[in-house]
């Protein structure tokens, strides 16, 4: 038995017969559930270990003939990311231990099993046809997931969305990874990464497909809209586990393989990617500060924040790569954290309307502490872990001599923190309504998980040599990318005084936008959300005016209209028109029959004559 | 037993017992649907049979002597094995579906019949070696199709058969002037000495309108959804499982290894094949029939079938092969499915319908997973064939081609979930019917795990295919 049939088989037998434990029981499904993930931790641990030394765990079976086989290797990067993944499922499931509004439980941990089963095999996989399999894969529990959490008409709205929108790119992803098999007569990963691909002509298009497959997975613009609607309406341990871990987990990690392991880039696509990832941090950024519901405006930052980890691998250069990848990983923690933060508050003070809550410190101080340090993770404030990452990424931006995309990121990052002073304020501080009184602390099994990710977001910080140097650092070296810096350590130089300066920037913006609302916290956005041209873009986004999504969707039925009309010509074409002509026809020699016997004698003689003149013009009868 | 007898056996059984199944029906009616059920049960076994012996390299050859080059040839190489277990698979769950389903009308001895004798008839095609006699049960299929189409006696449902018959037959004579030109060219009608040879372009495009008009693809295409006045079964083993696949199997033998043709002619077939795929999937997305939406699904897909044949390279052959398997039993499962949703409401039109779902939860969910198998997602196995045949589009170097099967992959995606929405999601619009019958819900029920079941072991298919296609040589 493979250490690396594992984190893939495991949870998909668990996940199975989850389903099959009576509903009667009580914990059996939870405990089981937890038990697994934890095993798959511990096993990813051990395929860690030896691939830091430079011994990968492999494993391959013969799949579909023809150079297709089915072989999964944890190589550095691999190994670090099933490790994430296994993490972070081992979390989750303990945080939906007593949380109550995610659906039925064993669709849950059914769903969040087959997830974790799927995306372990993402990350493992070697060949390309088998990392297809599971990501396209995954489709199918998304959809389920986001569609058991609530029975309301919205989930299934929000499901079918997030379905087609995936589905879709997933289209894309198999039609790159066709063309790149083809041009690679390989599928293997690390065989290819040995005789990179070009972007001339048919390689170009190949990449173009995988980048909508890899940004897709990881909610960059404009694959995102279905997030902020799952954030509504489905439950916090999905938004915890799926847009905020492990869909950024798999699409960032695609997104450096194909940038760096499969493809020799050049100028224009870093510029590509640079782009896409600053209007991916400023446009969802900007969507961010001003919603009014908790998860919601946590799901936009989910978006936002890919933003970093693109801009951070477009760089193309070490400092900015290494950026991103520990920025994915820091962002799955802090972002985590949130969600589960936002849960904590839904399901104590149950609702997540700012507007509603306030004051809860008090009633939830770990949750609040909780929610401070994470908050203070991504905003970039030192000496938290997404400080150390946004750094990275910034360095490296200042690198390419772009110098638009760090002001860009910048901004994103004032913007980033002014809406956690908002949010922190309008939920924990303020004051307190009414109705919340009541509220006491949420229970321990959803407070662990938040301090472990709290604490990964410090440890990450003081110490972040230690995932540098165990996760991060490998990594490159898979990629075959070697720094010229320390990627660790505090560097006292401009960049933490511009720093200091968005700090600044954002506590000004959150004063005056506080007393501009005559003191409403939630309402604090209120100056931007409603000042002249910004009010009328987000009147237009709140009609969904940008949504790509609803904007095709309302196209389809005129397409297949004209698709429609063709397919009435064809049949008109083998059956109207055939009909038509025959009646005409017969028409026709009807009126030669009318019975009148001179006409019959008048056609035979003619028919004669024609006769005698054919025979006697080709030669007569011999 | 030998190869030749079980390949007799696969043969004749159905086609000569079709004939007995009237007199059995003489006898009662239970001894009628046990003879038709057990020659749709011993088809199946003696093909499933041969399976593992043509994976040996062992191939049969039968031959009954006519003269002037009308042998009745038999051989069951592995492509004829695996069209005939396929296909053989697919009418034995229908007939045992049949059972219950069809006790509820009239007729029902003639739809025994004639259903057997299809079978028969799609056996004797896949077997036979000589075009001619290929001809013959392509016309016995057609005679058969045509009177399980107009199975209801209404004047609609005798129109639509009639058009059925008139296309295809149209096609067949097509078909049959191509086979001559091959004959009076090459001196022989078998395909075992036509092998390598070029044949003119002008035969090829004749025999490929009867292949198209069997096919239901386009120009040819609208005779299959108007056939789903017919009853499921019949939809379903017609359109799913058999009549289209005839079709496409011809292509594979005729074109696929056998005869060569010019390079246009292929580019036109990836063309009109795409141009398939994609129209119908809009008129799925319009139309507000289930079973004619379900119907324009499979000329859709048929499109995707023809794209992995035609594209040329081996891989692409391969994944022909495979969505052949694949989409039998996917579009199998989504017409009983249809069928069990159609008996219990009432009604064909999708704006009646809604909320279904509770009240019919194991079909919603076959349902379900056999869409996803047609879409494409992994682990079903449709998957493995979709991926295949793009990368046989990926390897035309077209981006035509290409282009226009992305974008009738996309539509294939949105009219299911649209189909799906409307019946089984949303509002309930009546009162709520019940589940089908145990042995109707079964077997959707195990036509959508089969799918599943193939994706986790679609080795074994496709290492099958593989060997096949070495082995036969698909034309490079």
């Amino acid at each position: 038995m493979n250490l690396l049939s594992i984190p893939v088989l495991l949870p998909l037998i668990a996940g199975v017969l989850i389903l099959a434990i009576s509903e009667k029981t009580r914990w059996l499904r939870e405990l089981l559930a937890i038990g697994v993930t934890a095993v798959c931790f511990l096993a990813a641990l051990n395929a860690l270990a030896p691939a830091l030394l430079g011994q990968h765990y492999q494993l391959t079976l013969p799949w579909l003939g023809g150079g297709m086989d089915f072989s999964l290797k944890a190589d550095q990067l691999s190994a670090f990311l099933l490790l994430a993944v296994s993490f972070f499922s081992l979390l989750i499931s303990f945080y939906a231990f007593s949380f109550q509004d995610k659906g039925k439980a064993k669709w849950f941990y059914f769903n969040l099993l087959l997830t974790q089963s799927f995306a372990a095999g993402a990350a493992l996989a070697d060949s390309l046809l088998a990392l297809l399999f599971f990501w396209e894969g995954l489709l199918v529990f998304l959809y389920t997931f986001i569609v058991l959490s609530r029975d309301t008409a919205g989930a299934r709205a929000t499901a079918m969305k997030a379905f087609l929108i995936n589905a879709v790119t997933d289209l894309c992803l198999l039609l790159g990874v066709a063309i790149t098999a083809y041009l690679a007569g390989t599928m293997s990963m690390s065989e290819i990464s040995a005789e990179k691909l070009t972007l001339n002509g048919w390689g170009g298009l190949a990449y173009v497909l995988l980048l909508i497959g890899a940004l897709s997975k990881a909610g960059a613009f404009p694959f995102h809209t279905w997030i902020p609607d799952a954030a509504t309406d489905s439950s916090a341990p999905f938004m915890a586990y799926i847009p905020a871990a492990i869909d950024k987990l798999l699409g960032i990690y695609f997104l450096a393989r194909i940038s760096i392991y499969l493809f020799q880039l050049n100028g224009a696509m870093q510029l590509v990617l640079m782009t896409i990832g600053a209007v991916t941090i400023i446009v969802a950024v900007m969507m961010a500060f001003v919603q009014q519901d908790y998860k919601r405006l946590l799901s936009y930052h989910a978006v936002s924040q890919t933003g970093y980890m693109i801009l951070g691998i477009g760089t193309l250069n070490p400092i900015g790569i290494a950026g991103g990848l520990f920025h994915m990983i820091n962002h799955a923690s802090y972002k985590s954290c949130l969600f589960m933060t936002a849960g904590a508050v839904e399901r104590q003070a149950g609702t997540g309307d700012l507007g509603k809550l306030g004051g809860l410190f008090r009633a939830m101080p770990v949750t609040a502490v909780c929610f401070m340090i994470a908050a203070a993770a991504i905003s970039g404030i030192a000496p938290f872990n997404g400080f150390f990452s946004k750094e990275l990424v910034y360095k490296g931006t200042l690198e390419t001599g772009w110098t638009v995309f760090f002001i860009a990121a910048e901004v994103g990052s004032l913007l980033t923190l002014a809406s956690f002073l908002k949010l922190g304020h309008s939920v924990f501080f303020d004051k307190r309504p009414d109705g919340l009184k009541e509220v006491s602390e949420a229970p321990f099994s959803m407070l662990m998980p938040m301090l472990v990710l709290a604490a990964v977001c410090v440890v990450f910080g003081f110490g972040a040599a230690i995932p540098v140097t165990y996760l991060i650092g490998p990594a490159l070296d898979n990629l075959a990318l070697f720094p010229e810096h320390a990627l660790s350590g505090f560097h006292l130089d401009n960049l933490y005084l511009v720093s200091v300066i968005v700090i600044l920037g954002a506590v000004m913006n959150h004063v005056y936008g506080y007393s501009s609302a005559k003191g409403r916290a939630s309402k604090s956005s209120d100056h931007i959300h409603h000042a002249p041209v910004l009010g009328w873009i987000y009147g237009l986004a709140e009609k969904r005016f940008f949504d790509p999504y609803e904007q095709i969707m309302k196209r389809v039925p005129d397409f297949s209209a004209v698709l429609y009309k063709a397919d009435r010509f064809f049949d008109w074409l083998i059956d109207g028109l055939p009909v038509a002509a025959t009646g005409k026809l017969s028409d026709l020699s009807r009126r030669f029959h009318g019975g009148s016997y001179p006409a019959y004698m008048l056609l035979m003689g003619l028919a004669m004559t024609l006769f005698v003149l054919f025979t006697a013009n080709s030669g007569g009868i011999k | 037993m030998d190869l030749v007898t079980i390949m007799k056996t696969a043969v004749f059984a159905p086609l000569l017992g079709a004939f007995l199944i009237p007199l059995a029906a003489r006898i009662s009616t239970p001894a009628r649907n046990v003879l038709a059920v057990s020659l749709g049960l011993v088809t199946f076994i003696a093909a499933a049979a041969l399976l593992p012996r043509a994976l040996d390299g062992q191939v049969a050859a039968y031959t009954l002597a006519f003269p002037l080059g009308f042998d009745l040839t038999l051989s069951a190489d592995m492509l004829a094995v695996f069209m005939a277990a396929v296909s053989s698979f697919t009418s034995a769950i229908i007939l045992i579906y049949s059972v219950d389903y069809i006790s509820h009308y009239e007729n029902q001895t003639e739809y025994y019949t004639m259903v057997v004798l299809f079978l028969g008839s799609m056996m004797g095609l896949v077997f036979s070696m000589n075009l001619v006699w290929m001809y013959v049960f392509w016309e016995l299929t057609g005679f058969a199709s045509w009177r399980l189409v107009g199975f209801f006696r209404k004047d609609t449902d005798v129109q639509k058969a009639n058009k059925t018959i008139m296309v295809t037959v149209f096609g067949a004579l097509c078909m049959l002037a191509g086979i001559l030109m091959i004959y009076f060219a090459n001196g022989t009608m078998d395909l075992r000495h036509l092998r390598g040879e070029t044949i003119s372009t002008m035969a090829a495009v004749l025999i490929m309108a009867g292949i198209l008009s069997k096919s239901a693809t386009l120009p040819f295409s609208t005779w299959l959804p108007d056939a789903g006045v017919a009853p499921s079964t019949v939809t379903s083993l017609l359109h799913a499982a058999v009549l289209v696949k005839i079709g496409v199997y011809a292509y594979a033998r005729i074109f696929g290894v056998t005869v060569v043709v010019s390079e246009g002619f292929y580019y036109g077939v990836l063309v009109i094949a795409g141009l398939s795929a994609l129209i119908s999937a809009g008129a799925a997305m319009i139309e507000k029939d289930i079973k004619r939406i379900i119907a324009y699904s499979t000329v859709s897909q048929i499109g995707f079938i023809f794209l992995g044949l035609a594209a040329g390279g081996k891989t692409a052959f391969v994944g022909g092969l495979l969505y052949i398997l694949m989409h039998s039993v996917a579009k199998g499962g989504l017409f009983l499915c249809a069928g069990i949703i159609e008996q219990k409401t009432h009604t064909k039109d999708i704006t009646k319908m809604g909320g279904l779902f509770r009240a019919m939860p194991v079909t919603a969910v076959s349902f379900a997973l056999c869409s996803l198998s047609v879409m494409g997602i992994p682990p079903f196995g449709g998957f493995f064939s979709k991926f295949l045949v793009f990368r046989g589009a990926a390897e035309t170097g077209s981006l035509f081609v290409l282009a226009v099967f992305l974008v009738g992959a996309v539509m294939t995606l949105l009219y299911l979930i649209r189909l799906f929405y409307m019946v089984f999601l949303g509002e309930e619009k009546q009162g709520a019917p019940r589940e089908g019958s145990f042995s109707m819900v079964a077997s959707v029920a195990f036509l959508a795990l089969l799918g599943l079941a193939l994706g986790a072991f679609v080795h074994y298919p496709a290492n099958y295919a593989e060997i096949l296609t070495s082995q036969i040589g698909a034309i490079e």
